[in-house]
């Protein structure tokens, strides 16, 4: 079971864009294959087969359903180098557009109108991830070593959209839930 | 996980915070990033003439360790030669915030940060 692909397992072919209804059914379905339940009276070395395919199953689907973990995953596949994630990330502008928008989302509380900051704060979020999230679908489809490269680093640009998503969810908690 | 109580005390009371305006020649900016946790960090030097770090700040959106990582650079490169600042290492700053290794990629963003500012400073400066 070492070295499975994937998109195999769930018999996808190897592209960015999936149906998630499709992958969640299927998904389904070779899950309940290895229930446990179904194993009740296997043998012992039976029992652990399933289990470890349950696992196998449970992280190939968490990994394809999350378009930037399924990104990351093809990436790896193609043998593109991602660069350490801990290491640090000096693109100058794209690191001042990220403070400014820290800075925006630090400012929403002091708004006149907080929910109409809030709405407009997601506006601005949305279309920036979406056009860092286009261009590295491109970049994907082309898959060349060149466009491999772009990927990954739009990949890396997008993990801070991400992050800024959480912070504009927990934003929206503080001010909206009493 | 326990933040330790110098971590805490940054963290409570984070020395330099704010910006310097970019236009002053004697300004350095260091911005660096790091896409695991999304954080991002701003350090800022002034140097003299003779190229003296006379004051520092930062501005760190980020966990607690990031931003003590920042605070804690802002006290220790003030008083030094570009020279001597960029000796200081991520194991000194992960050893007296006492960090724990998941968050030693903190202390590496904090000394890259200062790498990144006098980066700037020579670039400024034709060196």
């Amino acid at each position: 079971m070492v070295n499975v692909n994937y998109f195999e397992i769930f018999g996808l072919e190897e592209k960015f864009s999936l149906e998630l209804n499709t992958l969640t059914e299927r998904y389904q379905t070779i899950q309940k294959s290895v229930h446990p339940d179904r194993f009740a009276h296997a043998s012992n070395q039976e029992k652990l087969l399933a289990a470890k395919k349950s696992t196998l199953i449970n992280d190939a689907y968490q990994t394809l359903k999350n378009p930037l973990s399924r990104a990351e995953y093809m990436l790896e596949l193609r043998h593109v180098s991602l660069p350490n994630e801990q290491a640090s990330f000096s693109d100058n502008a794209f690191l001042m557009r990220q403070m400014e928008l820290r800075e925006m989302l630090a400012e929403v509380k002091f708004a006149d109108n907080v929910e109409s900051a809030v709405f407009e704060a997601s506006q601005v979020l949305e279309v920036e991830f979406e056009q860092h999230f286009k261009a590295m679908q491109v970049a994907l489809i082309d898959n060349t070593e060149a466009s491999n490269k772009q990927a990954s680093e739009l990949l890396r640009k997008l993990k801070f959209y991400q992050k800024l998503h959480v912070e504009l969810d927990r934003l929206e908690d503080l001010l909206f839930d009493d | 996980m326990a933040y330790s109580e110098k971590v805490i005390d940054h963290y409570e009371n984070p020395r330099n915070v704010g910006s310097f305006s970019k236009e002053d020649p004697q300004i350095a900016t260091g911005m660096v990033g790091a896409p695991a946790c999304g954080d991002v960090m701003k350090l800022q030097l002034k140097i003299t003439e003779e190229g003296i770090i006379e004051d520092a700040k930062f501005k760190t959106y980020g966990c607690g360790s990031a931003i003590a990582s920042s605070s804690l650079v802002t006290e220790w490169v003030k008083g030094k030669s570009i020279d001597e600042a960029s000796g200081i290492k991520n194991t000194d700053i992960a050893e007296e915030l006492a960090l724990p290794p998941v968050k030693i990629h903190c202390s590496i963003l904090a000394e890259d940060a200062i790498k990144a500012a006098i980066e700037d400073y020579r670039t400024k400066h034709g060196e």
